[in-house]
């Protein structure tokens, strides 16, 4: 008794288990499924066993059969086993012996010495900012900003600038703007941490810092640091971010500066962007 | 037509090893999720990096398929992968700079149309039109005309240019990290580095080479067309959506889901692709006596086990020559 096959409609000896010309499990006459001669698929040739009678699926083997190998499955699982242990330690032993991961401690953003007195809580306009060799200078609707020799201008708009020095090492993000609802200072640093722990896997406090109320080119608000993994593109390094975020007395207008760059180089970054972060003259109270 | 994982991607593995691979990488994202809770994160990276293509490498050797010339085919594919992705990356490391894309947090999300063209864009086109050279340069490719040994030698090739990608990618993470710190939400990047992202490489330009393949041998279609729009869109849409949502700071979760529903659709197209070359080839192959690499019967059959449904376009080579038509068993 033939079985025919439901997919291609190949007629099929007696035993088969699955149809020989397209792989499709067959279920015996009377059994759940029932066979439906359907045709092959289209575009395809009817199989040529169709035409050439039934015949046993199954041989005698006579002279040397190919070898046919098999892995147990005990050592599959232990390759992976081996895999986990192996390369697990491997990557942590690689961590204690070469670890730069510490936390970057020490002086942010609002330790460096302001351009106007400390003691204005209002962010008017400031004196004049120091000048600054080779510098250009970028202005949007909130404020103006000095750009060093050789820095560059990753983004720009009505409320932000992105500046980038020219090794690549880093980045100093400004922004200033109108809130809508009003915002504290405490809010706006909220938004900033919420910020940071969304979009990036590790977000913390560095160690050995802690959140600090600053003025910051006459503008008052929190500085704090922040250690994280930047994940971005085909680059994932332990980064860190010396961050300031303020508001005016009514909480209508918000000020935020974020200077970035690898963890264990922080501190010499602050140094190299303190020309650029003393020459923020915000425009908005 | 499903996204199951195994059967297309180790199309030469039976019912049962099947089983046994599905369970081997069960326990390799135990062991990562181990690593994980444990903070140990950097060790969990380099797990995740390598957990599918040592898998595969595994599947190659058990597959027996290319046991002639083990080193020349393992060689081109992955280790040509892994050199591309080594020299691909690290220059788009050098062209894009992570710091400059930080926006503006009380701004809302700080979109940079220029990263996200770069990244969302360019590199996937370029990894695309890149992975499949190794595959393509194969010097005994003539050995292996079937369609799904393109399919295997392009998901290999993707495969070493996933963990090359990777290393690189995570090189700082790996000397920067602390041995053990809080596992924060490294779960959604580890799982995108040990799952989402080898099978996306290795399955677009398997799709990729399985269609030059069926080009060689004359039967390039809209199938096979339409596999490599789909194979480039996919990425696409993968690296793209990831950057957008990642700016827009959408849940992790919503990003890895994004991902999964790409790979899955990029699966069922891979699967879709083999089912009808599987098909058509068999078609082609003639009544022989053979046995069969999966259930070891011996057989009189065409493009399929009568006893396990094994496809036999999928035998290995030394199998295959083996094969006697039947009008000459008969003799």
């Amino acid at each position: 008794m033939a079985l025919t096959c439901v997919r291609c409609g190949a007629q099929n000896p007696d035993g088969n288990a699955y149809c020989q010309s397209c792989g499709t499990p067959l279920t015996p006459p009377g059994g759940v499924q029932t066979a439906v001669l359907t045709g092959p698929p289209p575009g395809m040739a009817p199989p040529p066993f169709s035409s050439a009678g039934y015949q046993s699926p199954y041989y005698a083997p006579s002279g040397v059969t190919a070898p046919v190998h098999r892995t147990p499955w005990m050592l599959i699982i232990a390759a992976v086993v081996a895999v986990v242990v192996i390369l697990g330690g491997v990557g942590t032993v690689f961590s204690l012996v070469a670890n730069h991961g510490s936390n970057a401690a020490g002086s942010g953003i609002g330790d460096i010495p302001s351009p106007s007195p400390e003691t204005s809580p209002s962010p008017v306009a400031s004196a004049t900012p120091p000048p600054t060799l080779g510098a250009t200078t970028e202005s949007n609707d909130g404020f103006s900003v000095p750009v060093p020799q050789g820095w560059s201008v990753a983004a720009k708009d009505t409320e932000t600038i992105v500046l980038t020095d020219p090794n690549g090492q880093g980045s100093v993000s400004i922004g200033s703007g109108s809130s809508v609802p009003a915002q504290t200072a405490q809010d706006n640093k909220n938004t900033v941490d919420g910020y940071f722990k969304s979009k990036y896997p590790d977000s913390r406090p560095c160690s050995g810092t802690s959140a600090q109320n600053t003025v910051f080119n006459s503008a008052s608000g929190i500085s704090w640091t922040v250690c994280f993994t930047l994940t971005s593109g085909s680059n994932t390094a332990p980064a860190a971010a010396s961050l300031f975020a303020g508001a005016n007395k009514s909480g209508s207008v918000y000020y935020v500066v974020m200077v970035l760059t690898r963890q264990e180089n922080l501190q010499s970054y602050l140094n190299v962007t303190k020309p650029v972060l003393q020459g923020v003259h915000w425009k908005l109270s | 037509m499903q996204p199951a994982v195994f059967t297309t991607l180790f199309p030469h593995l039976g019912h049962q090893k099947i089983h046994e691979f599905r369970w081997a990488f069960i326990v390799g994202l135990a062991g990562i999720l181990v690593l994980y809770i444990a903070g140990l994160i950097t060790a969990a990276i380099l797990v995740a990096t390598f957990l599918v293509p040592v898998l595969y490498l595994i599947y190659l050797y058990e597959a027996q398929v290319y046991r002639d010339e083990p080193a020349t085919v393992l060689g081109f594919t992955i280790g040509g992968g892994v050199v591309l992705g080594l020299v691909v990356t690290i220059i788009e490391r050098a062209l894009y700079n992570p710091y400059a894309n930080v926006g503006n947090p009380l701004r809302g999300a700080g979109l940079s149309i220029a990263a996200l063209l770069f990244v969302g864009l360019l590199v996937p086109v370029v990894q695309e039109v890149v992975k499949p050279l190794p595959a393509l340069l194969l010097p005994n490719r003539a050995d292996f005309p079937e369609t799904v040994d393109g399919l295997v030698f392009g998901i290999a090739a993707g495969l070493g240019f996933s963990v090359a990608e990777s290393l690189v990618a995570f090189s700082g993470a790996l000397t920067g990290l602390p041995a053990r710190l809080d596992p924060g939400n490294w779960i959604f990047d580890l799982t995108t580095l040990a799952v989402l992202q080898p099978l996306l490489q290795g399955s677009a330009t398997g799709i990729i080479v399985a269609a030059i393949w069926r080009y060689r041998r004359g039967r390039l279609g809209q199938r096979e067309l339409g596999g490599l729009v789909i194979a480039i869109l996919a990425h696409v849409a993968f690296a793209l959506g990831t950057q957008v949502l990642k700016d827009a700071l959408v849940s992790q979760l919503f990003v890895l889901v994004w991902q999964a529903l790409l790979v899955g659709a990029l699966l069922v197209y891979v699967r879709y692709l083999l089912h009808h070359a599987l098909l058509e080839e068999a078609a082609h192959m003639g009544y022989a006596e053979t046995v069969c690499p999966n259930c070891h019967m011996h057989i009189v059959a065409s493009g399929f086990c009568p006893n396990c449904g094994m496809a036999l376009t999928a035998a290995p080579s030394a199998v295959k020559r083996a094969r006697k038509p039947r009008t000459e068993a008969r003799a």
